[in-house]
């Protein structure tokens, strides 16, 4: 369990880390620069981990691709926003500020998304844990 | 650019995350995460390259340090120990609240000491109030989903 747990906070603190090589990188490379390599090389990290298993006789499903409906590919491109904001972010609001706002956004949309999707069942609860969210949004709004 | 842009910047990348998250999961489902990986990982660099050839003003004067450009190996490291520790006891639910913890808790340390080249801060008492606050309102909002 223990091991369980640190491999979950680590899991968050590596988001952490990833966003601050990258703005770093956005200091030099612009951020849309800093999302590019970041893509690049997590592509070229992933892509010898399949040949990899591919080679050891564990073959990716590459006929699942197929059956991925066709809004599942926008993925990859929300991800270079994603990744090109952050690098904006933690450059110019910390790592602190662009980590919680950016959790308290995940957080309040995915609530609706759920809303959506699953209707009302839980609804009181998610609207309690949006407004506690919100009110520490407004919180780190005021300077 | 103004605190406020800032915010709600920030605000709608989170957002963004979200619609990520269900792109990317749906091709897991599909094809696995490696492909689920890989895939938005390559259709992502093409989509960056191809905007960086469009919009891309200037030429780089300034450099980068050689571990700069390394970023993407933690976010490829990150997919993976989090689906490692969804199948654990934690459930998804608690790998998702400790991830949070985690990035709270590097974001502090980063700010502290300025990690990585980029600017030292030093939190206030308002700034660890809205941390708790937003972390636990997450909470609420992890923990109390129907099963």
């Amino acid at each position: 369990m223990i091991g369980a747990i640190g491999m979950a906070v680590l899991a968050g603190a590596l988001i952490g880390l990833s966003r601050q090589v990258n703005g770093r990188l956005s200091l030099a490379r612009g951020a849309l620069g800093a999302s590019f390599w970041n893509h690049l090389v997590g592509t070229l990290a992933l892509g010898a981990a399949a040949l990899g298993l591919a080679l050891t006789g564990a073959a990716p499903d590459l006929a699942g691709l197929a059956q991925a409906p066709a809004y599942a590919w926008l993925g990859g491109t929300l991800g270079v926003v994603f990744v090109a904001s952050g690098s904006w972010l933690v450059a110019r609001i910390g790592a602190t500020a662009t980590a919680l706002l950016v959790i308290a956004g995940q957080m309040v949309s995915g609530a609706l998304i759920d809303t959506v999707r699953h209707g009302a069942e839980g609804a009181p609860l998610r609207a309690l844990g949006v407004l506690v969210i919100l009110s520490g949004v407004a919180l780190a709004s005021k300077r | 650019m103004s605190r406020p842009v800032q915010i709600l910047a920030a605000l709608g990348t989170g957002a963004l995350l979200s619609l990520m998250v269900l792109c990317n999961a749906e091709m897991t489902r599909n094809a696995g995460p490696l492909l689920g990986s890989l895939t938005p990982h390559a259709t992502g660099t093409v989509a960056a390259g191809l905007a960086l050839a469009i919009l891309a003003r200037r030429s780089a004067s300034e450099r980068a340090p050689v571990w700069a450009y390394l970023g993407g190996l933690s976010g490829a490291l990150t997919v993976m120990l989090s689906s490692l520790a969804a199948n654990t006891a934690l459930a998804l639910s608690g790998t998702l609240a400790l991830g949070l913890v985690g990035q709270a808790a590097f974001g502090l340390a980063a700010d502290r000491w300025g990690f990585l080249g980029l600017p030292r801060r030093k939190p206030t008492t308002q700034d660890l109030l809205a941390l708790m606050l937003i972390l636990g309102g997450s909470a609420i909002l992890i923990f109390g989903a129907p099963a």
